[in-house]
């Protein structure tokens, strides 16, 4: 590995956590900074970051379903060309009434990125007035990428399978039935070609 | 007079991108008022499919996400993995993903040369350009096995080592496609009619190029001197000696000069990486794919593209599968939000000569 | 705008392509060989694979299922499947290639099939295409995504073994066990080769998956002496593992080991494996013998709430585990343990009751509705040389199980060990260990000694010297009756003309003197059966000095069982606990069919 040089990096966190207290900063490696903030934060950080440290390119804009928390991560990836820095802004919503502000007007861009959001996780950007049918068509029911849509169940359901594989055997069965060996219940999830 | 406005549905097969995506326009007489972006005729959900496998069998998942040049999504993936888990790649591996990169960036740039050529109906550029394509796709096929989707760049390495004599076969084809280049120069990037077409339409802002997220030979095409193999060298290419070439303009023509001129620069890199590449090993073995628990955390890891800048965010919850894997590429920018802004005022028979110069890959966009 | 003269001209530079040759289209048509590593359609070495399932669970396309194959024979280690592809969803990533353990999968050059019928998609590789092996071209050659090296067991150095009884085997620490356990593929085909088929790889994904306390739980579902087992099995599973075709098989011992040892005591065991105990159901049955088969069977008959006793003629239960097995090999406090909790649960052990002796077997057969017979082969064989009764010549299995009351014997400083299986070794190691130099004399080549290669390879690292292919004439003993030496002559192999394994013949004149202190015998054992009443034996087939019995380990007398070396041929701990284990259930059906 090559030794890092982390000096610019050291720079930006402490001036982000000069402005921004609340702000969880980390520098995961050199060219990344992890900033986390209170959801209400974000616009002004985001502002802030783009007017005054020159992180003028909205790279990526994701969300991350934390369903056992019942909580959505939004993650702001933006980069700085002058400093050559990447910051991920991250931040937290609540997964039930999922909401939150558009970022349209400091990036153009960013109205498509919420599009998607808005069809594949069902939140909602406040002020964006075109979070219309993106990539779905006709979709009913739960917005498909949050993590309990169940892609398989939906499959089955919507397309059949072709015939003339219905003798296809599980080998781990096959074995037991060779053995007459009986697994207990609770150990049936430990074999593991239960993956499919 | 003022002219009545109609609408009109471009595509979803039209020959401005490799894919099908739809273009509605609204044009006033020839010219376009309103462009918004349709797409979904592509759409498999790869991300959600990757969550409900395990991180090794993503690899053949991700190739898919673009068909002209399917490596980058694999380079990502696996460099996400090896960042998150903090996994050393042999450095031999390191030289022949560079190679497989570049390979598959000549492979791209032809294609776009027979599109951007057959988009401004000359039609002998794409016979020429898809025919020398294949002598690069013949490379991959030995080396990778597959042909268009290679599925050979994998977490802790490539799959296989160079077959014997490939180096020397590659070296021979770098020579080929560089003697092609002066023909194709002729044939079509000093034809008069391509001139004609390309310059001053399709015009990018050089002030908001930036800001709009525009990236790769577009945003270099505005004469802004941008790359990640210079901005963020991954794998060995601040190893390699290259030049980043620009051209003022923010048009069509502009665009197609860096992309010629980045053709040379490609087979420079790899006769470099041919020379350059240390014997070894080239793949620091996984574990057992089927109980492979890759620690928790996230990445962010770009590659340059032919395209532009292509981005993996990838999160692992300490399970055998991915948490998120979430696709950055840069036609989610070019053929949405930059193609609705800059097709404003086109000549509708610029729209696909346009967007062909933007490199569109609708894949991408919806994956 | 200045006409752009030569942008019109220079494309017709393209003319001169007109006289070339062309680059796509070959005249006369050839077809296009694919290149060497071309990933096209599967073809699958019926003979090498083993059915293991791999590559269906590994294909993410879920395009390979494992069918049954009308007329394939197949042996031990083998799941009797064979994959079959639909080309329908295949993408030839060749995943299923590069995971494929006995590397019997590959790829081949051919891409080219057109049908109307979509059946015909479904392709058996290597019964459908039986062409494709010269075809082969993607294929698992040191480029697997597997990992055929176990993580080697930390073992003590040869020469600080012998200088105490300490366990010689360190364990897996967790990060080598989570390591070796995530090889694991979970085919499950070496539960095969488990007489009491253990849920093997159920608790080695368990443990994969860090929770070693489930692993506990999985592996006491069928064998109550897992730790036991952990340390010594002989682990027959290993030997038909996936992965033995091309590199070592999965440590199944070890992680067994590691699984069981994190638990601390008896107490702990209880409440991990939390068994459910029926309530009392008023049968009572009688075990003879605490050995690992007979704790087996009073543990599950005592779940399920019958009232056990079991009768055991010395101070500690264990049988062999506890008198034959040295302690180097399974502590005390280890086997104290696992016992204990047995008892826990309601295991009654009366100790120092030899049957016949101290209680007959009549009484008990009166008290009991059922009996099970585990009292394992106790009684030595006898060499049959001259001089085996002098003082100094003594039986492995005596000598061991003294050693194990921790009693001392004086053996001297030379001692010579007959016989070439784990009690030989065990009693060799042992004699190191008590500072006597040893030599093992064996009939045969060291390949044909039934002992475990680790135990041989154990016993070389602390001094022990192999003889092979060395016979026993004589015992020579000194005026006091006392060895004195050992008369042998080597032997060489003469192969069998029926195609068995070859015997040892004296070589004419090649004899040789060997001064000893210590003669040790150890070539065998058989049961004592003297406790048993006339008109019980009259009924009972045996053959060969084995009890015989059938599935349910029922003698030819319904309420008597038997098990353990009295009953199989495997003279093992996990061979005893099998028979303890279908004891139970042949008991349960031969009593409540009685009660109905």
């Amino acid at each position: 590995m090559k030794t890092q040089n982390i000096n610019i990096e050291k720079e930006i966190a402490t001036e982000i956590q000069n402005t921004f207290h609340t702000a969880e900063v980390n520098i995961k490696r050199n060219k990344r900074i992890e900033v986390k903030l209170r959801n209400d934060l974000i616009p002004p950080f985001l502002s802030y970051a783009k007017n005054y440290l020159t992180f003028n390119h909205l790279a990526h804009f994701s969300c991350v379903d934390w369903i056992e928390q019942n909580e959505f991560e939004l993650v702001y990836i933006i980069y700085s060309y002058e400093k050559g820095v990447i910051v991920l802004a991250k931040t937290r919503i609540d997964r039930e009434k999922a909401e939150f502000v558009t970022t349209r007007h400091l990036w153009y861009q960013a109205e498509t990125y919420e599009r998607e959001l808005h069809e594949m996780f069902g939140i909602n950007f406040k002020g964006n007035d075109r979070l219309n049918e993106f990539i779905l068509e006709d979709w009913e029911g739960i917005p498909p990428y949050r993590r309990d849509f169940d892609t398989v169940k939906y499959a089955t359901d919507n397309f059949y399978t072709r015939p003339g594989r219905e003798d296809a055997k599980d080998v781990r069965e096959n074995v037991t039935k060779i053995n007459k060996e009986e697994i207990p219940e609770f150990a049936k999830e430990y074999s593991v070609r239960s993956l499919k | 007079m003022r002219e009545k406005e109609t609408t009109l549905y471009l595509g979803p097969q039209h020959p401005g991108v490799t894919g099908n995506m739809m273009v509605k326009l609204k044009v006033a007489g020839d010219t376009v008022v309103k462009a918004e972006t349709h797409v979904g005729y592509l759409h498999r959900a790869f991300e959600k499919l990757m969550e409900q496998r395990t991180w090794m069998q993503s690899f053949p998942i991700v190739c898919r996400i673009c068909v002209p040049e399917p490596d980058p999504n694999e380079e990502n993936l696996a460099r996400a993995i090896e960042e998150i888990e903090g996994r050393e790649v042999p450095e031999r591996a390191k030289y022949i993903r560079v190679m497989i990169l570049e390979l598959s960036r000549l492979a791209a740039y032809m294609l776009w040369m027979g599109g951007q050529a057959g988009t401004a109906g000359l039609y002998t550029v794409p016979q020429w350009s898809v025919g020398d394509r294949d002598y690069i796709i013949d490379l991959f096929e030995e080396l990778t096995g597959g042909r268009i989707y290679h599925m050979y760049i994998w977490a802790g390495g490539v799959r296989r080592d160079l077959p014997e004599g490939f180096a020397d076969k590659v070296l021979r084809t770098m020579d080929y496609l560089e003697s092609r280049l002066p023909e194709y120069d002729k044939l079509f990037f000093e034809n008069a009619i391509f001139q004609k077409r390309a310059k001053g339409v399709g015009i990018i802002d050089k002030d908001k190029a930036l800001e709009w997220g525009v990236v790769g030979p577009p945003l270099r095409g505005c004469g802004i001197k941008h790359d990640v193999r210079i901005d963020e060298p991954y794998e060995v290419y601040d190893k390699l000696d290259f030049v980043v070439p620009t051209h003022e303009g923010g048009d069509v023509w502009s665009r197609a000069m860096v992309r010629r001129q980045e053709m040379e620069q490609s087979i420079s890199i790899i006769r470099q990486v041919i020379d350059k590449m240390p014997a070894g090993e080239y793949y620091n073995k996984v574990p057992n794919p089927l109980n492979w628990y890759v620690p928790e955390g996230d990445a962010y890891v770009k590659t340059e593209s032919a395209r532009g800048e292509f981005g993996y965010y990838a999160v692992s919850d300490g399970g055998l599968k991915p948490r998120r894997v979430h696709v950055r590429g840069p036609a989610y920018v070019h053929g949405v939000s930059l193609l609705e802004k800059i097709l404003v005022g086109a000549n509708i028979s610029d729209v696909a000569f346009i967007m062909n110069s933007l490199g569109v890959c609708p894949p991408e966009i919806e994956r | 705008m200045a006409l752009n003269l030569k942008g019109i001209i220079s494309p017709y530079n393209a003319l001169k392509q007109a006289g070339r040759k062309p680059h796509t289209v070959q005249y006369p048509y050839k077809k296009k060989e694919a290149a060497d590593r071309y990933r096209g359609f599967h073809f699958n070495d019926i003979q090498e694979c083993i059915g293991c399932g791999t590559c269906s669970t590994i294909c993410q396309n879920h395009a390979i299922d494992m069918i049954e194959i009308e007329g394939l024979e197949v042996g031990p280690g083998d799941s009797g499947l064979r994959p079959r592809v639909d080309n329908g969803r295949c993408c030839w990533c060749a995943l299923c290639v590069d995971s494929c353990p006995t590397g019997s999968l590959s790829l081949t050059k051919d891409y080219l099939y057109v049908s109307e019928d979509p059946n015909s998609f479904l392709l058996i590789p290597g019964i459908d295409n039986p062409d494709g092996q010269n075809r082969k071209s993607w294929i698992s050659n040191g480029n697997s995504l597997l990992d055929y090296k176990r993580i080697p067991m930390r073992e003590l150095e040869g020469q600080e073994r012998v200088k105490s009884f300490a366990e010689v085997v360190l364990g897996y620490n967790e990060e080598e066990a989570r390591t070796e356990a995530a090889r694991c593929l979970g085919c499950g085909i070496c539960t095969e080769n488990c007489p009491v088929h253990m849920h093997i790889p159920e608790y080695i994904n368990a443990i994969a998956r860090g929770d070693d306390k489930m692993a506990v739980k999985i592996i006491y579902d069928n064998n109550p002496l897992g730790e036991t087992c952990g340390k010594v099995c002989t682990r027959r599973c290993e030997e038909i593992c996936a992965f033995t075709k091309r590199g070592e098989p999965i440590a199944i011992r070890w992680l067994k080991r590691y699984a069981t040892e994190t638990v601390e005591n008896e107490k702990m065991i209880e409440e991990i494996v939390n068994p459910t105990i029926l309530p009392p159901n008023g049968h009572s049955v009688a075990i003879i013998g605490a050995g690992p088969g007979g704790l087996t069977a009073a543990y599950y008959l005592a779940m399920r709430g019958f009232n056990v006793m079991v009768y055991e003629a010395k101070e500690h239960a264990g049988g062999m585990i506890m008198y034959g097995i040295p302690k180097y090999r399974l502590p005390l406090d280890s086997l104290d343990k696992q016992i204990e909790y047995l008892q826990s649960i309601g295991v009654e052990i009366k100790f120092n009751t030899k049957v016949g002796k101290d209680i007959s077997f009549d009484e008990i057969r009166q008290h009991h509705e059922a009996v099970y017979i585990g009292i394992g082969f106790e009684v030595p064989y006898k060499l049959g040389i001259t001089g085996e009764d002098a003082s100094g010549s003594i039986q492995a299995i005596n000598f061991l199980r003294e050693i194990n009351r921790e009693k001392h014997i004086e053996i001297g400083d030379k001692v010579v060990v007959i016989g070439g299986g784990n009690v030989a070794i065990d009693a060799a190691r042992v004699s190191r260990r008590l500072g006597a130099e040893v030599t093992i004399l064996y009939r045969r080549r060291v390949e044909d000694m039934p002992a475990d290669w680790e135990e041989i390879e154990g016993a070389e690292d602390e001094g022990v010297i192999i003889h092979p292919q060395a016979i026993p004439l004589e015992i020579i003993t000194d005026e006091n009756n006392k060895v004195k030496a050992i008369k042998y002559a080597n032997a060489e192999m003469i192969p069998d003309p029926k195609g068995g394994r070859p015997r040892p013949k004296i070589i004419e004149g090649d004899e040789h003197i060997l001064e000893v202190t210590t003669v040790i015998g150890a070539i065998g054992q058989e049961a004592d059966y003297s406790f048993l009443p006339d008109d019980i034996k009259e009924k009972l087939e045996i053959n060969r000095g084995r009890i015989v019995v059938n599935e349910d380990r029922q003698t030819s007398i319904p309420w008597l069982f038997a098990g353990g070396d009295i009953a199989n041929r495997r003279a093992d701990a996990i061979g005893a606990i099998a028979d303890g284990f279908n004891a139970v259930k042949g008991i349960e059906k031969f009593i409540l069919k009685e009660d109905k």
